[in-house]
């Protein structure tokens, strides 16, 4: 070790014994700002290892700052933030008082499972504030110096460990609070916001209005508040002029939409529904369902009277009176009138028709009168022969009767009446109504399908006819005139008329002239009409007021 | 004329008042000191800052360059440790500062105008910082002048420290190298200047124990 002053090399005064290779100089062999060469040599041989300059000042570590502590400066409002003051000492043996010494300090600080230290800038003095440390954190603090204006920095000092208890204060709460009770608020006054904008729709989601009556070519409000007397004379006229063009769309959409009642009323045979129609208000019958393109026309008479029969007459025409063949031949040995009107029914023409169709429309002919009278037994809810037998006992006290009258014993008739045409059908001779019958011109047997006022599946009694579904058998051709569809076999009749003593009266539609008459039936009181030809919304379109 | 003679006139009184001002001592004994202090802390700074750029490029061998002959201010007799530095009195803690000052400011000056030329990267930042220390050596002087007034010691003659050197050299090794160590002994004698300085200040104002 030499002195530039001295140039003299000095060896090392002591070789530490516990640490290998390491020479210690106390403090008496070095001066600061002096320069110092230390070589490693090997004097045996002369040969020098390695060799260092220095001086005392570039070299000097100080010892760790002591006395390091935290005191709480504040902990945020919302209770996850605190700031700290940290405080130290100098290390005693530095002579900082002196000013000897001038100290520059680093603070270092990180959370308790954390590798990485955050440092702070040097401080000069002994205290630091650190901010913004998390409540649910323990942070560990340590601290270390140097000499200022150099780069040797010592120890770091023990760490100090902070932590605050996070005190759910009241104050913590309130924001919550306030903004909780904000946000009902604002969601109340949206959702009112939205029911005022959507009022009418949800009106209408909530209580649906109730449908208008409408019939194709009639001014629903006509329908709502109309007199009968107008209704009639509106209806009737468009049935007069409208005999055999109805196509078979028509019928069909028509059948389709009679059918939707039917269906709820599933318990409830067709007829009944046609039947049991008369007891509905005629409110009720004109507006069926609601259905606003359903084209029921109730065509009705107006001497019916305040008794509301307007939708029978439509449904009758569906009734599923279908005469047979054989029966047609049989009763046309019988009846005096041949008949030759194909009697159409609406009904049962489609095949292709409705899975609805049942039985129901369709009366078998049990049993033919001596008189001329057609006996239709039930359809399949009832087909006791019981029951035709009790038809044929009560078919002698029907005169005419209100339709409506006979609930329980569906009683029917079919009357055959002769036309032009070539239809040859069941010609049905009213027994009893013959002196009915000479009083009118085209006398026609009545047949009502009257309902019960519940209808139910026992309540149709009457007979129906089974039906014949003769491709080529125009069940019902709208569109073709009658002429066209009279073949030689005709199983189907035109129901001119239903009597009120459950009379079916049927009717060879002439293809022209006879089949518009102006007023076709003279009907009985509280007797459902049934006019000649079909009812169809292109009727009522054409005639619409 | 008159106007002349009236601009004149104002200019001597304010001249005057200027004077009075000035001689009254309007700063205190120790802000002056922390003011001294503070710029001489600044001035090693810097020194140390000049000295890192110029061993950014050129890592000293060693620990430190191996210099080849002695600084200039070497002769000038100071204290070694702690002890005898804190034993010395005031006006010679003032008296070395201000000597090893003063012979600092002509290498400074020739350090100023070879930091342009001096083959280094980091040319622009060093002479820079070059200048700046000469700007900072200045006014140190001026101020530990002022301070020489106003604690009333003796003016003591200053020890001189010739510089004899006129360049750094021809070569750009030679001129790197005195460059580098001019700078080291620059920074050793900045040191020293504010260690003295400091206990000065320490000592001064023993009234004020945060101050030290």
């Amino acid at each position: 070790m030499t002195n530039t002053l001295y140039a003299g090399w000095r060896e090392c005064p002591e070789y530490t014994a516990s640490v290998q290779n390491e020479c210690y100089f106390n403090k008496t062999y070095t001066h600061i700002w002096t320069s110092y060469r230390v070589q490693l040599r090997d004097t045996a041989y002369n040969i020098t290892y390695d060799e260092r300059c220095f001086t005392v000042e570039n070299i000097v570590h100080p010892d760790p700052p002591v006395a390091l502590n935290w005191t709480l400066l504040n902990v945020s409002r919302s209770g996850l933030n605190f700031d700290i003051l940290v405080r130290w000492a100098p290390p005693p043996s530095a002579d900082v008082q002196m000013g000897w010494m001038s100290l520059k300090y680093e603070v270092q600080y990180r959370p308790r499972n954390g590798t990485r230290w955050e440092k702070m800038d040097l401080e000069s003095g002994t205290q630091l504030s650190i901010y913004g440390l998390n409540t649910d954190k323990e942070y560990e603090v340590r601290v270390r110096c140097t000499m200022s204006a150099f780069e040797n920095f010592g120890e770091f000092s023990d760490s100090v460990f902070v932590q605050v208890a996070q005190i759910p204060s009241k104050e913590s709460m309130f924001p919550v609070m306030l903004l909780l009770v904000f946000g009902g608020v604002g969601l109340l006054l949206l959702l009112l916001l939205i029911i005022l904008s959507q009022q009418e729709r949800l009106l209408v989601i909530l209580l649906p209005p109730v449908p208008a009556p409408k019939i194709k070519g009639i001014d629903p409000e006509l329908l709502k508040k109309g007199k009968m007397e107008q209704l009639d004379s509106l209806l009737r006229s468009q049935n007069v002029c409208k005999p055999h063009s109805a196509p078979k769309d028509p019928w069909v959409e028509f059948i389709q939409l009679d059918m939707e009642d039917v269906v709820e009323k599933s318990e409830t045979s067709d007829t009944q529904h046609l039947l049991g129609l008369t007891h509905l208000g005629s409110s009720h019958a004109l507006s069926l369902k609601g259905d606003d393109d359903s084209g029921r026309a109730s065509c009705y008479d107006p001497d019916m009277g305040a008794e509301p029969e307007s939708i029978p007459p439509v449904r009758e025409v569906h009734s599923p009176v279908v005469a047979r063949s054989s029966f047609s031949t049989h009763i046309h040995s019988t009846t005096t009138t041949p008949e030759a009107a194909g009697m159409h029914i609406p009904v049962q023409m489609q095949p292709s028709s409705q899975s609805w169709i049942n039985m129901d429309f369709y009366a078998q002919v049990s049993d033919v009168t001596p008189g001329g009278g057609v006996l239709l037994s039930p359809g399949q809810q009832s087909s006791t022969p019981s029951k035709n037998t009790d038809m044929k006992k009560k078919k002698e006290d029907r005169e005419e009767d209100v339709a409506e009258e006979e609930e329980e014993e569906g009683k029917l008739q079919l009357l055959v009446v002769d036309s032009d045409g070539g239809y040859s059908s069941e010609t049905v001779a009213r027994q009893q109504a013959a002196d009915a019958a000479s009083s009118r011109v085209a006398e026609q047997a009545y047949h009502t399908l009257s309902e019960p006022p519940q209808p139910h599946p026992q309540a149709w009694q009457g007979g129906y006819l089974a039906p014949d579904r003769q491709p080529h058998m125009p069940y019902f051709s709208p569109e073709a005139p009658l002429a066209s569809v009279l073949p030689p076999v005709s199983d189907y009749t035109v129901v001119q008329e239903v009597g009120g003593s459950h009379h079916l009266l049927l009717h060879s539609a002439a293809p022209q002239a006879s089949v518009c008459p102006p007023h076709p039936l003279k009907l009985p009181p509280g007797e459902p009409a049934l006019p000649l030809g079909y009812l169809t919304p292109e009727f009522l379109e054409n005639l619409s007021p | 004329m008159v106007r002349r003679s009236q601009n004149h006139k104002l200019t001597l009184a304010v001249a005057v008042l200027m004077c009075v001002f000035v001689s009254i001592d309007g700063v205190s004994l120790n802000d002056l000191l922390e003011r001294v202090s503070q710029l001489s802390d600044k001035l090693h700074s810097l020194s140390t800052s000049l000295t890192n750029d110029l061993d950014s490029h050129f890592p000293p061998y060693g620990g430190r360059l191996m210099r080849p002959s002695m600084c200039h201010t070497a002769s000038l007799q100071i204290p070694n440790d702690k002890d005898q530095a804190l034993r010395l009195p005031e006006n010679e803690l003032l008296s070395l500062a201000r000597s090893l000052l003063l012979a600092w400011s002509d290498p400074l000056a020739m350090l100023s105008s070879e930091a342009n030329t001096l083959p280094h990267p980091e040319r622009n930042a060093i002479n820079s910082k070059t200048r700046q220390l000469q700007d900072q050596t200045n006014s140190l002087g001026a101020g530990l002048e002022r301070l020489v007034h106003k604690m009333g010691t003796s003016s003591e003659v200053l020890s001189s420290l010739p510089f004899n050197s006129n360049d750094l050299g021809h070569d750009k090794i030679s001129r790197l190298v005195n460059f580098h160590f001019l700078l080291s002994c620059f920074r050793r004698d900045s040191h020293k200047i504010d260690s003295f300085l400091k206990v000065l200040r320490c000592r001064t104002s023993k009234m004020q124990p945060d101050m030290c």
